[in-house]
């Protein structure tokens, strides 16, 4: 539905030239919403304004739905942003304009008859809950309404994408949640693209079926939400990431030495993730029942991505070093993802 | 004060009133497109095109740091010209709508200013045309701003007008001057201020009224 080449976006200012984007491919599909995260600065915006051209690129193609928008002229273009809505941080709504008016506008650019107008508007106020606001003025609204209004003008011509740019990033935790399950709501209902970007990772996690990282006018890292979020690679990528999951060993752990080899007299220390239905799965029961040894477990975690569970445990098996090494390949065969952390010595942790 | 006093009086409040207006009518008429082109021309913005920009603005500031007075003789020929006399009233609405063209640019090109850019981008976006931004957008998102310094310009044309006498343009000023000052009626002295005042303080408050129910902010 999108795609993106080798964008570069260079600016001239005063204090000398501004490389906002070196060489940006993406590519987005029909329906999916597609998550770029990135610090201020990284160029996420310039990235998403791209998109609908409201940055010419400096070099190269971009395409939405088929048309390659970087070689229409003004006119053309303006018919083709017609086809592509956009929301904001900060909602840009007209303040001289009431909530049906602000939801008319996009519909009055595409020059559509009076009655067309109010059938369509009074459809959009019922799809985003505000039909008792119509004729409110925004600033008579609160700042999720705003949003609701914006998501209402933006669908009105019934575009093929929807391009967020932090759209949530001005609202409260609440708001956040109830403008991003209207968003999952659309993209369901009319198959919608979404694009949106943000520096927050909850909202990629909510709502996001393909997340792409930017830092310094670069993707980084990109995939499936759950594989970044499993297996995140790049420092930046884990940083956003530790905000909402916990990767890092617990702090008790830095007071322990660890071994990495057993020594006769060792407990086994493990860190197991599960991913999807295999935390459906009794693995640490049934391993205690198989071979003669305990567990305890000292952290845990478990979280989901959408619908999709995924957890991490942490925990310190004691046993004959034979049975432990023997439970430890038994749990590879499982379907889980495995480190060892280290061994301690027995009774070397004042807890467990 | 006698009947012909009352007659002056009111012959100088219609050549004060007409003055005002058809010049605030016509300086209004050029002065909003021309502060619109003011601002979309600037860097970055719509019709981004500096050399005319910086045109207009240097003929905008040279218009508007001549003294009035001064402007008002120095265009004799183009008054001659335009309706043909440079005495009385009608040729008094040249100098001031030629004042008070460029007070309006530049207050309309600051009430635009104002308009928060993100708006004008979200146009853009949905697809409108630089046309379509300045009526949709830039005049209705600024309205409340651009009537309350139309308002200011009016009461500015006011005072302006008092000093049309000096070519002959009538007007409450002029009374003031010929009777009140150079024939020591200090009663026609009053009663003109007086007038003068009043005038004043409807066209503000009715351009406050007006502002006021237009914005919704």
């Amino acid at each position: 539905m999108i795609t993106l080449q080798d964008i570069e976006k260079v600016y001239q200012s005063d204090n000398g030239t501004i490389h906002a984007l070196r060489g940006v491919n993406l590519s987005v599909k029909q329906g999916e919403i597609f998550g770029i995260i990135g610090t201020s600065g990284a160029g996420k915006s310039t990235l998403v304004r791209c998109i609908n051209m409201l940055e010419s690129p400096t070099k190269g193609i971009v395409t939405v739905d088929g048309q390659e928008l970087t070689s229409l002229n003004e006119q053309e273009l303006r018919e083709q942003r017609k086809k592509i809505g956009m929301i904001f941080q900060h909602f840009n709504l007209l303040s001289s304009r009431t909530v049906y008016q602000n939801i008319a506008f996009p519909l009055e650019l595409a020059k559509r008859s009076k009655e067309e107008i109010d059938k369509e508007v009074l459809h959009l106020l019922e799809l985003v809950g505000l039909s008792d606001k119509k004729d409110q003025y925004p600033a008579q609204l609160s700042g999720g309404q705003k949003q609701r209004v914006g998501i209402a003008r933006a669908l009105a011509n019934h575009p093929k994408v929807l391009l967020c740019d932090e759209a949530t990033s001005a609202l409260d935790p609440q708001t956040t949640k109830s403008i991003l399950e209207l968003l999952k709501d659309i993209n369901r209902k009319f198959q919608l693209t979404i694009v949106l970007i943000t520096h927050e990772m909850q909202v990629i996690k909510e709502i996001c079926n393909q997340v792409a990282v930017i830092e310094g006018g670069k993707i980084i890292e990109q995939g499936k939400v759950i594989d970044i979020f499993t297996q995140p690679q790049s420092n930046t990528t884990k940083e956003f990431i530790s905000s909402i999951i916990n990767h890092n060993l617990p702090d008790f752990f830095k007071e322990i030495t660890l071994a990495s080899e057993p020594s006769a007299d060792s407990n086994l220390i493990l860190r197991l993730s599960f991913i999807g239905h295999s935390t459906e799965e009794p693995v640490i029961s049934s391993m205690i029942r198989r071979f003669a040894i305990d567990a305890s477990i000292l952290y845990g975690n478990i979280d989901h991505i959408q619908t999709i569970p995924f957890g991490t445990l942490i925990v310190e098996l004691s046993g004959e070093q034979a049975s432990l090494q023997q439970a430890l390949s038994y749990l590879k065969t499982r379907e889980l993802g495995i480190e060892v952390i280290g061994y301690v010595a027995r009774n070397a942790r004042a807890i467990g | 004060m006698s009947q012909e006093m009352l007659v002056l009086l009111a012959k100088s409040l219609w050549e004060t009133t007409y003055m005002v207006a058809v010049s605030s009518f016509i300086s209004a008429l050029l002065g909003i497109p021309l502060g619109i082109i003011l601002v979309t021309t600037n860097k970055g913005h719509i019709l981004e095109n500096a050399p005319l920009n910086r045109i207009l603005g240097a003929i905008v500031n040279a218009t508007r740091s001549t003294p009035f007075i001064i402007l008002m003789v120095a265009i004799i020929p183009v008054t001659r010209l335009l309706v043909g006399t440079s005495i009385g009233t009608n040729a008094a609405i040249v100098p001031l709508s030629i004042a008070a063209i460029p007070f309006v640019a530049r207050i309309v090109e600051s009430a635009l200013k104002e308009v928060d850019y993100g708006v004008i981008e979200a146009a853009q976006a949905m697809g409108a045309s630089p046309r379509e931004i300045i009526t949709k957008v830039l005049i209705p998102e600024s309205l409340p701003a651009i009537v309350l310094g139309l308002t200011l310009t009016i009461i500015s044309l006011i005072g302006y007008s008092a000093m049309a006498g000096a070519i002959g343009g009538g007007g409450l000023g002029d009374l003031a001057i010929r009777y009140g000052y150079q024939r020591f009626r200090a009663d026609i002295m009053l009663i003109t201020v007086v007038i003068l005042i009043a005038q004043v303080q409807i066209v503000q408050s009715t351009g406050d009224y007006i502002s006021n129910r237009l914005n919704k902010k």
